[in-house]
């Protein structure tokens, strides 16, 4: 039993098996039409993956959060980082995030939408804000832990200012800051969702309740599966960066990581 | 010293907030922006004090309230027992870890969908999605703090004549109190923000639906008003957990 499980991933191969097989016998049992037997769903998938305007769909949802996010990232390391090596940013910029902190920012759409339209710019600029909270959050808490007598040595052996925050405090805030990223990678997934749930046109979110209001439950289903591969494949794919990344530092705390949509 | 340095702190705080308002009031009153599209600052939060006293407005907030509480309480429930348990029995473990694995990466906003199909368009869809959420922070964080408790505090509570179940629930659940209240705390602003969301997706009442009924009819200022609601009530409720925190905690060490 032991050994079973120290195989790298086949326990969750099992729990996602295992999860099927109860959604298959859960559909069996109680009958609904809410809920489709999982082989049903699953059948779906090949039709959703090679029907082209669902494809297109996919891809335009996640092309937009490639961008968003790569924006963010953009933005939000070196705001995090700066605030992380001045009191004077960081009392500047914290009571704006507190207070931004608990709006969804999904919730922002319908107001972004008045002043963008329904198109690309909004989703997109949704995703960057959602990214962007988590990342300066961590790139700011990895600079503010940086070794003073590091930065001491460095200045004394003549590095600028400039220099010091890319060659010394970036890399060594670097496994916090990829603690911001993966919780940003999740966001961004989510928040992609929820903008095309609330503002319907395109999207991996339109499909879905598209198909809720055809009643097609079976493409609901198999719409979710696919969000759902897609997050785990993103998240083993980071982990993987990561590790290869910071490979020096000991694994960051995992709660993190997952909480605060 | 430290005082007038903290003093000093808040105010360059504050200066970024009021300058977010000027310039807001100054975009919209320079007439770059019709008020169409972006209302002044004075007419949003006066908008909001008369709202804050009006009937529907505070109905609205309390169906909000209602779900967000009904949610985080499960999430909490769940999230501690099968924490504490995974950390308790290598068998719940065996169970609990690969499972997690699998669906914490999943963004449970798509699964609201299945829910509205299996629980409807009420309260239940939208709690359930609450605890789909908020359950994976608070799990995951009992279930590291739990397992990194000194095992000697458990031998001399066995010693003492303590069953072991009593024991992990008494003894272990305590000492990892610091780390499961701050996944609850995590679990509490998330519920918070998925709440918001599900009533903007689908929804007759709660304050997302004054979002995006606002919106449908163009009502601007009565857009900002669920929003700036939403901050205040995640900072209130943030608040309010921190003192809570405090309190529960106040035989521990002091930790930044």
């Amino acid at each position: 039993m032991t050994r079973l499980t120290q195989i790298p991933g086949l326990p969750p191969l099992v729990a996602a098996a295992g999860l099927l097989a109860a959604w298959e016998l859960a559909a069996r049992v109680f009958d609904i039409s809410g809920l489709p037997p999982a082989h049903a769903a699953l059948r779906e998938l090949p039709v959703i993956l090679t029907d082209k305007e669902s494809l297109l769909n996919i891809l335009d949802s996640i092309r937009r959060m490639v961008v968003g996010f790569a924006f963010a990232l953009v933005f939000a390391i070196p705001v995090g980082l700066m605030m992380g090596r001045s009191r004077l940013t960081a009392a500047f910029f914290n009571p704006l995030l507190m207070i931004i902190y608990p709006v969804p920012k999904a919730a922002l759409m319908p107001i972004i939408m008045l002043w963008l339209g329904v198109g690309d710019a909004s989703k997109t600029l949704v995703i960057f804000l959602g990214v962007s909270l988590p990342v300066i959050y961590h790139a700011y808490q990895g600079a503010r832990a940086v070794e003073e007598k590091m930065l001491w040595s460095a200045a004394a052996m003549g590095m600028d200012a400039r220099a010091r925050l890319t060659r010394i405090v970036f890399p060594a805030a670097l496994p916090e800051i990829m603690v911001g990223v993966r919780t940003g990678l999740v966001l961004a997934l989510i928040t992609m969702v929820t903008s095309e749930m609330i503002a319907r046109k395109q999207g991996v979110g339109d499909i879905l309740f598209n198909a809720l209001a055809m009643a097609q439950y079976e493409t609901v289903y198999a719409t979710i599966v696919i969000i759902g591969l897609l997050g785990f494949v993103i998240d083993v794919g980071f982990e993987r960066l990561r590790a290869h990344l910071v490979a020096w530092a000991e694994p960051a705390h995992e709660i993190a990581a997952v909480g605060s949509t | 010293m430290t005082f007038t340095r903290r003093a000093s702190e808040i105010a360059i705080g504050i200066l970024p907030i009021a300058l977010v308002i000027a310039l807001w009031h100054a975009i919209a009153a320079s007439g770059i922006a019709p008020a169409v599209l972006l209302p002044p600052p004075g007419a949003v939060f006066a908008r909001l004090i008369e709202q804050a006293g009006s009937r529907q407005f505070l109905d609205n907030a309390a169906v909000t309230l209602y779900r967000l509480f009904a949610g985080f309480s499960i999430a909490v429930v769940v999230g501690v027992t099968l924490g504490v348990a995974a950390t308790g029995s290598k068998a719940v473990e065996g169970i609990v870890k690969p499972l997690v694995r699998v669906l914490a990466p999943l963004p449970k906003v798509a699964l609201y969908p299945a829910m509205i199909l299996m629980l409807g368009f009420d309260d239940a869809s939208k709690i359930a999605l609450v605890v789909a959420d908020a359950v994976f922070p608070i799990l995951l964080a009992t279930y590291q703090g739990t397992s990194a408790v000194d095992n000697k505090l458990v031998w001399s509570a066995r010693a003492a004549g303590c069953t072991p179940r009593r024991a992990l629930f008494t003894v272990v659940l305590m000492a990892a109190l610091p780390s499961v209240l701050t996944g609850c705390r995590i679990g509490l602003i998330i519920s918070c923000i998925v709440v918001f969301l599900a009533e903007m997706i689908t929804s007759t009442d709660g304050l997302g639906y004054l979002l995006v009924r606002a919106g449908r009819n163009f009502e601007t200022v009565d857009m900002f008003v669920p929003l700036i609601s939403i901050s205040i009530l995640g900072l209130t409720l943030n608040a309010a957990f921190n003192a809570l925190r405090k309190w529960l905690l106040r035989g521990f060490a002091e930790e930044s």
